[in-house]
């Protein structure tokens, strides 16, 4: 990603305007889902397939004495039981990590997987999973991170921490004394449940000797890959992973994908059987792994004049019985600790603690929705005690281009959250709002306006690599085959790429075709998660089209003996710059390039532009370039029921150019209604280690009467230097802003601060009650 | 905590064709079927391993017992009238408002258009929405059964959660709401604004005349262990002037007639305070 | 036993059992994978098709249940001699999809609701679908598309 793309782009297209990216067009997905013939894994019906069901510990700590595997092979049907014995390769599935084992001997959460039944029939499978006889020690259990933390129960024999994250910028405890405002909150996140529509699943089927494909639920079939592999006792190039249509992603099957699919590939090698693993809906609530529960201790300091100063935090992660993705997400909340304003003196310790609960997968916001909350929160605090608008100061405060991050990255362009910050101002008309909700309202309901500002470093988080693949083949007759590794789960990333290969190209977009995604055929392009898929992958993409239009270029310029740089290609055609009447398809000048041996093929592959920070300082250049957010909420509480109601939410992006508008939209306000859940309506409810309502009837997500009105988007196309055509992502901004709009917007409504989210309605009613002064909650 | 949908067992199934059919099905199976209406509660239930089943017998197809019309008894219903055909019927909105406004925000149209008003009552849960407007309309309901028929009040008909004083060989035939002049309503507070469980609901029916509540009935659901009537805010508000104070004044009450539980879904505290919320906007909304 | 019931247009005659859903029949004995199991308890939608053009949840209804009279149609069934439905073109128009996995079920329940109502207010809309869950849209682009498939189906007429 060392290259100015963006500009390398505009010299090649001389300039002109793009016909492709940045119009809407008809996604490579879309006439499949809208017709029904998408097919996502559970519908590939192998019919000699066997059954595969997980038998689960019911015990959130204990030690596998012994597993009767007789209880269940009894069962007429049922033709294997897997233990962790008979794991053939390492019994080892851990991330950053090595942790976590495929089948355990050890339950570390309720529900962790100690068998695997296989059976001919569905219905054996579930009858031997009931008759299984397994022997448990179990093991004191612990809940709570900082119990935990103190206690001497080892959940690992390594200790009690999973992760940690430091920060050290500047001079803190200097720069507080300076300070003539300083607030110091405690903030409770709490986990939020993914409940995509489309469960878990996987179809494993052997090949030859040594072999297997599996369709399966993720969103990182290379990673899959090489998990599998490694269960299995095989190299990567023994496994195939081909990843059919996914209903919905949200990171939750970037942590699960390769477990789901480790299972089906163990049962089909073992049973030399083609093998189906479809969790239930309730496996899916109940024991698949969730957004991590955050506690911060957050200090934020400010001089009179309205300028930050310092801030100190120390939080702690709930990382349950495996540190999965937690490393990950733990760090990325250090680094994105200070919000979108610029802090030259920052001091973080983060820490994520074994608990026996279950463990956290990755999560759109993956860390900053828990963190941001806390800062945004704050910074209406601190407004408030400045006696200065909440806009106002954070425009104050915002970083610009020139600007340095909490971890001393210079961000010289691609800054745009001051002027994002102003337009969406503007259009939801925050002045007038704000001045008018903060006027006496009278009757049982209250008005208010919040506002919240985010912002997401696009790139792979907490590992030293993130590299990214595409490959681009010009067949003869002048269509284009793409590959990418990147996994359509719903975003639409893979339609962008093959816009901009066909703008670089200068051919309609609908002769470019984004091959089928199958580990054996495309690059290794890295995970689908982090906003990474446009910024960095997309520009692999590029990468490969700028290559091959290197060549065309050169071979035309041969042609026409003029120079290379006078070549255009424009709507499939090729022409001469300086004389328009030599000119070519590019059908017919791909033809001639396989007639000259030339290769009509390239690969792109590039590494994030971004190092690996200092893991006592945190300082480093984390992340390529950031997305910024900032959404504004207004909101209407009923006094009597505690009912929160939004009105409506103007959110806005920079995010580089847009390659895609409508589908842009659609991320926005779909992460948009992901956010009001998780603030409003959504609660995983867990005692002692399990999950109290493991159903669509109980884990609440917003249905379309619960979609406020949406203000039209604000877009502020800051473009990215070094990405293809300047794009950076936006997958999952929208979302991160959203809950803290809505918490900033209740407490104008109420003049009460909640310093936990989700926003409990029972927790605001008894809130609002006890400030009547009818009481407090007994 | 909720238990897991696994693959239905293996059942027996019979469709009669008539209610004689269906009855003396009932009989011979002697506790051991259950009717397959909707199917909107039964088949989850019986996934869950909640409900068991070894025969399913499936009433829709015994014409007959769909109708809605006025008879002389007052509105009658059919067991098996669609909660959506209720919802959508002039009638019902004419002469049993409530009922309707219950039917507009319960479950979804995909489920009202299989649930049956005889399912939603015989399932019983605390919670069903058709309950406290049938309730403050005096409804009752038909039982037949292989001896005989016999109407119950719905007032008498809920004895606990899933329970009913149905006894398993009879089928609900119909329903009764005699008319009646006067105005009622429903009102209902979930989790979220659509296709939720209510944490607690409420129904009233009022008489006024001259700005005096000459006839005040009022029903819970979702707040005791069956759907409730509010007798102690009735008594306090019948005879009286229909005005803010007094209704606020009566519905006090309700705090000391319900008996609600904490579940997953709201606290037996929070349902206490909203009982009372409900009942006093329920009853401004028809006195 | 053996069920006969009309499906997207055609007859057809299989063996089913009587504890088997609806649901499980369409995609296991009949291929008809567009119908999903999201949660099969009623709760999600995404195993919604029309029956005698009404939609109802399939993961409650026993394949037994169906007979001569009944006809079900799953999204298999809208298109006609290759060409797409006016509400699938909406969709693809307005972006109402975007996973996909709740697509057939939300464009099933909004078709039915156009042919009973042609011109269907937001809130009519937002009535008819309030019980199809989707967590990719945000179900903007979703009331935009039956909207839009409201206005070609009125300029085709």
């Amino acid at each position: 990603m060392e290259l100015a793309y963006l500009e390398e782009v505009r010299k090649l297209l001389h300039g002109r305007d793009y016909h492709v990216v940045g119009t809407d067009v008809k996604r490579v997905d879309a006439v499949e889902k809208v017709a029904g013939l998408a097919k996502y894994s559970a519908d590939y019906l192998i019919e000699k397939a066997v059954h595969v069901k997980a038998a689960r510990s019911p015990h959130a700590h204990a030690l596998v004495k012994k597993v009767d595997r007789e209880s269940a092979l009894r069962v007429p049907g049922v033709v294997e039981v897997l233990t962790a014995d008979d794991v053939p390769g390492e019994n080892q599935i851990g991330y950053l990590v090595e942790d976590q084992p495929i089948i355990t001997n050890k339950a570390r959460y309720c529900g962790d997987i100690v068998a695997l039944i296989v059976a001919r029939k569905e219905r054996a499978a579930w009858e031997g999973a009931d008759r299984l006889q397994v022997e448990y020690e179990p093991l004191a259990e612990v809940f709570d991170p900082r119990e935990s933390l103190q206690s001497s129960l080892r959940i690992h024999d390594h200790g009690n921490i999973a992760a940690e994250a430091k920060i050290r910028k500047g001079n803190v405890d200097e720069a507080f004394r300076r300070c003539e405002v300083i607030i110091e909150r405690t903030y409770r996140t709490g986990s939020q449940d993914h409940a995509y529509l489309e469960p878990e699943a996987a179809v494993a089927i052997p090949t030859g000797a040594r072999g297997v494909t599996v369709i399966g639920t993720n969103q990182n079939p290379f990673r899959t890959r090489h998990t599998v592999a490694r269960v299995l006792g095989w190299k990567d190039s023994e496994v195939t992973i081909t990843t059919p249509y996914i209903g919905g992603g949200f990171g939750g099957k970037d942590t699960y994908g390769p477990v789901i699919c480790s299972l089906a590939a163990l049962a089909a090698v073992k049973s030399g059987r083609p093998a189906m693993i479809v969790y239930t809906r309730y496996e899916s609530f109940a024991y698949r792994f969730k957004r991590g529960p955050f506690e911060i201790k957050y200090k934020t300091g400010a001089t009179q004049d309205g300028k930050l100063q310092a801030i100190d935090i120390e939080y702690l992660v709930d990382a349950g019985g495996y540190a999965t993705w937690t490393v990950g997400f733990t760090k990325r909340a250090a680094y994105h600790a200070t919000g979108v304003y610029s802090v030259d003196n920052v001091r973080v310790e983060g820490r994520a603690v074994y608990t026996n609960n279950l463990p956290n997968a990755a999560f759109n916001g993956f860390g900053n929705p828990q963190m941001l909350f806390a800062v945004e929160s704050q910074m209406d605090i601190m407004a408030g005690a400045l006696k200065m608008d909440p806009v106002e100061f954070r425009v104050k405060n915002a970083l610009v281009p020139g600007s340095r991050t909490g971890t001393n990255q210079l961000l010289d362009h691609a800054v745009g959250i001051q002027e994002l910050i102003q337009k969406v101002a503007v259009q939801a008309d925050w002045q007038g709002k704000r001045k008018e909700y903060a006027l006496a309202q009278e009757g049982n309901k209250r008005r208010g306006i919040g506002v919240g500002c985010s912002w997401h470093g696009c790139g792979t988080t907490g590992f030293k690599r993130d590299w990214a693949g595409a490959s681009v083949i010009i067949n003869p007759d002048g269509s284009v085959s793409y590959s990418t590794g990147i996994v359509e789960i719903g975003q639409g990333t893979t339609t962008s790429h093959a816009m901009m290969v066909a703008e670089v190209l200068g051919i309609p977009f609908e002769h470019v075709r984004v091959d089928v995604n199958n580990t054996g055929t495309m690059p290794d392009s890295g995970e689908t998660h982090a906003q990474r898929g446009t910024i960095i992958v997309g520009t692999a993409a590029v990468d490969a089209a700028l290559k091959l239009r290197k060549r065309m270029n050169r071979l035309a310029s041969e042609m026409w003996e003029c120079s290379e740089e006078e070549v255009a290609f424009e709507k499939g055609e090729t022409y001469n710059l300086r004389n328009r009447s030599q000119r070519i398809s590019f059908s017919e000048l791909a033809y001639e390039m396989y007639m000259r041996g030339i290769p009509p093929a390239e690969y792109g592959f590039i590494k994030a532009r971004r190092g690996y920070p200092d893991p006592e300082t945190g300082q480093g250049d984390t992340y390529a370039a950031y997305t910024f957010g900032c959404t504004m909420a207004e909101v209407e509480v009923d006094l009597e029921t505690g009912q929160v109601d939004v009105l409506r939410l103007v959110p806005g992006v920079a995010a580089g150019k847009i390659i895609q508008p409508a589908v842009a939209r659609g991320q926005v306000i779909g992460c948009g209604m992901l956010g009001l859940g998780y603030a409003l309506t959504e609660r995983v409810q867990r005692r002692d280690g399990r999950m109290m309502n493991p159903s669509y009837t109980d884990y609440q997500i917003p249905t379309i009467k619960d979609k406020p009105e949406m203000a039209d988007l604000v877009i502020v196309e800051d473009e990215f230097k070094y990405s293809g055509f300047g794009a950076k992502g936006v997958g999952e901004i929208a979302f991160i802003a959203t809950p803290l709009a809505i918490a900033n917007a209740l407490d104008q409504a109420l003049g009460i601060r909640f310093y936990d989210m989700p926003l409990d309605r029972e927790k605001i009613y008894f809130a609002i009650k006890e400030k009547k002064g009818h009481g407090s909650r007994s | 905590m909720e238990a897991e949908v696994r693959p239905l067992p293996k059942m027996e199934y019979r469709a009669p064709s008539s209610l004689g059919e269906a009855l003396a099905l009932l009989k011979d199976w002697q506790g051991q079927a259950r009717l397959l209406a909707g199917g909107t509660d039964l088949i989850p239930k019986i996934k869950k391993r909640a409900v068991a089943a070894d025969l399913l017998i499936d009433v829709n197809r015994i014409s007959g017992l769909s109708g809605i019309e006025l008879g002389k008894d007052g509105l009658q219903i059919g067991g098996l009238a669609r909660l959506a055909e209720i919802e959508a019927s002039p009638l019902v909105r004419e002469k049993a408002p409530a009922l309707t406004q219950a039917l507009q925000i319960m479950a979804c149209p995909p489920i009202r258009n299989r649930a049956t008003i005889a399912g939603n009552l015989c399932t019983a849960s605390p919670a069903a929405d058709t309950a406290p407007p049938l309730l403050v309309l005096n409804a009752s309901v038909r039982l037949q059964g292989s001896g005989g028929e016999r109407m119950v009040p719905l007032a008498e008909f809920f004895l606990g959660p899933a329970e009913t004083v149905k006894r398993p060989d009879e089928i609900l035939t119909a329903v009764i709401i005699p008319l009646e002049e006067g105005r009622s309503g429903f009102l209902k507070l979930g989790r979220r604004k659509a296709f939720t469980l209510s944490i607690a609901s409420a129904a009233a029916f009022a008489k006024t005349r001259g700005g005096r509540i000459e006839e005040v009935r009022v029903a819970l659901g979702a707040v005791a262990p069956t759907p409730i009537r509010g007798r102690k805010v009735e008594e306090t508000l019948k005879g009286k002037e229909a005005n803010e104070a007094n209704i606020a004044q009566a519905a006090e009450w309700i705090r000391s007639e319900v008996k609600p539980i904490s579940d997953v879904r709201a606290s037996a505290e929070y349902r206490r305070d909203m009982s009372y919320v409900l009942t006093r906007r329920v009853l401004g909304k028809v006195a | 036993m053996q069920i006969q019931f009309k499906l997207n247009g055609k007859i057809i005659q299989e063996e089913t059992e009587p504890q088997e859903t609806l649901l499980d029949f369409l995609r296991e004995k009949l291929n008809l994978t567009s119908v999903k199991k999201g949660c099969d308890e009623g709760e999600c939608g995404t195993c919604t098709v029309l029956l005698n053009g009404k939609p109802v949840r399939s993961c409650l209804l026993l394949s037994a249940q169906m007979r001569g009279t009944d006809e079900v149609t799953t999204i298999e069934g809208l298109a006609r001699a290759g060409e797409m439905s006016e509400i699938q073109e909406a969709f693809l128009e307005k972006y109402g999809f975007q996973c996909g996995f709740c697509t057939p079920g939300m464009i099933l329940t909004a078709k039915a609701l156009l042919d009973e109502n042609p011109r269907p207010t937001v809130q009519e809309i937002k009535d008819q679908l309030e019980g199809n869950l989707c967590r990719c849209t945000g179900y903007e682009q979703i009331l935009e598309s039956v909207q839009r498939a409201a206005e070609l189906r009125a300029a085709r007429r």
